[in-house]
């Protein structure tokens, strides 16, 4: 009972100060000359795109939270990776037929260990047929034809899984019941250890992601006399991190799967008393989030036109910024977190063009303001679905 | 402990068997300037080879990899003041020459930056020379260029505020812009951005004749990609951070016409002497460093073998090592013949006397497949 009224009372002043900051900024458009119609679309389709991606990543954060209650550092390493292994993908296919013999068996048999043991698969037909899907699938999709982005996309999504529940089981799964600061500090170590292994392997350079995709077709349109300007990725971004959303609350509602991870983020010893494999829980959970994070990385390089071994720093930070800011451990916070952070980026430059520079001040000021009113989060408060 | 009481006995022994002149270079050999850190390092290597020993003693290049972070250059400027160097070549850009020239100014040790622009550099003591033109110099020329041959009256300037060399030249753009009468409106972005969307919105409104961006490419290739997709078919102008291949291989297509200030290259060089002794080192590097790509060529190469040409020059002129006999010998330094031109440090802070800048533009049809065009070069000389 004191509890929803401190809610009602705290979601009451939410609403005022956020109904002043919607005036001031109507003043500001108002103030400002030159800003059309036109441009207030460009900035909102601009930040909308911005924010899908650091609610992709931000999901990756949150899950890892709610289920070990460690801010997995790697993440934006893990972002990184994504983006590279597509851009080999379609880059370097069609790879000659033995080469690509010998990439499938590594990566279809990785793969396909990580899938058994993720996902309960001790049925011999299932398996067998799984098996053949994966085999046959990378093999065929790596002989025959330059990979295009969606064919890209979901082979670096699958590696990147793969990817992410290897470093769980390297890094952290050693460490499981060891106070909570060694696995913060071994997370920052990974995060170091993924971004000079991406320099020595990758190499140090910035390389162009020019994936010439129908992404990249302009497709502008005008409102009155102005245009516009308008590429595919604008919209296939907030499309395809919306789907992504929807299968990932499906899983987590409506699956055993899912009620498992609910079950281990709400109380991992009881979940496992329960005869929950809190394992295999959390490799998943690691699964999910880096395929995540994968599908964030490679359309943030289609979006931004490169890579390099230092790119998932910054996305990162962001990201875990937007974690917090919705309240991390929580899904739909992480998506409302990185969906604000966008906007703040974008209109923070528009709307006072001389601070151009400090758009990532604002976005760590909201930080600190929202730790201060509102220390779970803006939806951290309701800890029932907290994966 | 053990191992580098082993390395420390070795060196002691070492240097008793051969006398030693040790030289460190300390450059972006990894992270954002990673490409023309490589470049210039060639250059430094190849100059070494044509010139291996001083004084009857052999020459040992000390190579330390600043990462791109002004810690990264402090740290090797301390490792160079306790293995006791003659003097340092390098960095390549002013943030990280400028906490490296600090070091090594108050420890008395030589500094020679091959390619820092900004005119603080040389200023921060005597001890700290370079091998460029500063950047007063180059934003005049860039400015002049913009306003009177192309014709533009209004620019839209864009500068990464959190670097020395950028946020300085694009001051020096701007006030020469000003004065020529044109407009101008600078817009700002911190490293590792990527969205210049918001920005790019913002000058939609003062609807600029052409732009000028003083940055970097690791920002410069996601800026050229957005502001071509937005539609801006202006003429856009850079400087010599952009030559680098990161920019056209880093956005492609997008970057195709793309005119930028730069080292000059052997073509561009007016003296014809030095022109000649250009195309000779040209050739040298072509024939030793292997598998070297034509676009791999350019005005760092040259500035980082001058910068060991000097210091080498200046240890043979003094006829010993000590730094500070040295230092003078350079400091009084008047027309040595550079691969790179004239170079004179009489009656200067440490920078050059003659120096060329080159106008380039780049013609990329795909990431792979690109090469700058030479313009034209204007030489200090001439403008002042």
């Amino acid at each position: 009972m004191a509890a929803s009224k401190i809610t009602s009372r705290s979601t009451i002043i939410s609403l005022l100060i956020g109904a002043v900051f919607v005036v001031l900024l109507g003043a500001r458009i108002n103030s400002l000359e030159n800003y059309t119609f036109a441009r207030v679309v460009q900035d909102f389709l601009n930040a909308l795109t911005l924010g899908s991606l650091y609610a992709l990543i931000a999901l990756g954060y949150t899950m890892v939270y709610g289920i070990i209650r460690l801010i997995n550092f790697a993440h934006g390493e893990i972002f990184m990776l994504g983006s590279y292994f597509a851009f080999y993908a379609m880059t370097l296919t069609p790879l000659p037929w033995a080469i690509s013999l010998l990439v499938t068996i590594i990566l279809g048999g990785t793969v396909l260990l990580v899938l058994r043991s993720l996902f309960n698969l001790e049925e011999p037909k299932r398996t067998f047929a799984l098996s053949l899907i994966i085999f046959g699938g990378t093999f065929f999709l790596l002989t025959f034809r330059k990979l295009g982005w969606v064919e890209g996309l979901t082979l670096s999504m699958l590696a990147t899984g793969v990817a992410g529940v290897l470093l769980e089981a390297i890094a952290y799964k050693p460490l499981r019941g060891a106070p909570r600061e060694s696995m913060l500090i071994t997370a920052i170590a990974a995060s170091f250890f993924l971004q000079n292994f991406g320099q020595l392997v990758f190499g140090a350079r910035v390389r162009g992601f020019n994936a010439q995709t129908i992404l990249n077709k302009p497709l502008n349109f005008h409102i009155g006399p102005e245009t516009v300007y308008f590429t595919g990725i604008l919209v296939v971004v907030p499309l395809i991190t919306a789907l992504l959303l929807w299968v990932l609350n499906l899983f987590v509602s409506r699956t055993r799967l899912g009620k498992a991870m609910r079950a281990t983020a709400q109380d991992a010893e009881v979940a496992q008393m329960m005869g929950v494999n809190v394992n295999q829980v959390i490799a998943l959970t690691f699964f999910i989030g880096s395929i995540l994070a994968a599908a964030a990385g490679v359309m943030y390089a289609i979006r931004f036109g490169q890579i390099h071994p230092l790119m998932g720093l910054m996305p990162g930070i962001k990201a875990f910024t937007a974690a917090v800011i919705g309240g991390i451990g929580s899904l739909p916070g992480a998506v409302l977190g990185g969906l604000l952070l966008g906007f703040i980026e974008i209109y923070v430059v528009s709307l006072f063009p001389t601070l151009s520079a400090y758009k990532d001040v604002f976005a760590f000021v909201l930080l600190i303001l929202i730790l201060l009113f509102r220390p779970s989060g803006l939806v951290g408060e309701d800890l029932t679905e907290k994966v | 402990m053990r191992k580098s009481l082993l390395l420390a006995v070795l060196v002691i022994l070492g240097s008793f068997a051969f006398a030693q002149v040790k030289i460190g270079v300390n450059l972006e050999l990894s992270g954002r300037f990673a490409a023309i850190g490589n470049q210039t390092l060639n250059g430094i290597k190849v100059a070494h080879m044509q010139m291996p020993k001083v004084l009857g003693q052999e020459v040992q290049l000390v190579i330390c990899d600043d990462e791109t972070t002004r810690e990264g250059s402090i740290a090797c400027a301390q490792r160079f003041v306790n293995e006791g160097v003659v003097g340092v070549l390098g960095a390549i850009s002013s943030s990280m020459s400028i906490p490296a020239a600090e070091v090594l100014q108050d420890a008395g040790i030589i500094m020679i930056s091959t390619s820092s622009t900004n005119p603080q550099t040389t200023q921060i003591g005597d001890y700290i020379f370079r091998m460029a033109y500063t950047d007063d110099f180059q934003g005049k020329l860039a400015a002049a260029y913009v306003v009177k041959d192309l014709g533009a009256k209004r620019v839209a300037i864009f500068r990464q505020i959190d670097d020395d060399y950028s946020y300085g030249l694009a001051g020096f753009f701007d006030a020469t812009a000003k004065k020529l009468g044109a407009k101008t409106l600078v817009q700002d972005y911190v490293a590792n951005t990527v969205d210049f969307t918001a920005q790019l919105n913002n000058i939609r409104g003062f609807k600029p004749d052409a732009i000028y961006y003083s940055g970097f490419c690791a920002e410069g290739a996601p800026f050229m990609k957005q502001l071509r997709e937005q539609g801006f078919t202006q003429q856009v102008v850079g400087a010599d951070a952009s030559d680098d291949p990161q920019c056209p291989e880093g956005a492609g297509a997008a970057f195709d016409g793309w005119i930028f200030t730069g080292f000059a290259t052997p073509n561009l060089i007016p003296d014809p002497e030095a022109k000649k002794r250009a195309e000779a080192f040209k050739a040298k590097y072509f024939a030793t460093i292997k598998n070297a790509k034509p676009g791999d060529f350019n005005g760092f190469v040259l500035a980082g073998a001058d910068s060991y040409n000097v210091l080498v020059a200046a240890i043979k002129k003094a006829g010993t090592t000590d730094v500070k006999a040295v230092r003078d010998a350079l400091a009084n330094m008047e027309h040595y013949p550079g691969v790179s031109g004239d170079i004179t440090y009489k009656g200067t802070d440490g920078t050059p006397k003659d120096r060329t800048i080159g106008f380039y533009q780049y013609k990329v049809k795909s990431a792979n497949d690109w090469k700058k065009i030479e313009l034209f070069g204007k030489s200090t000389a001439e403008v002042q």
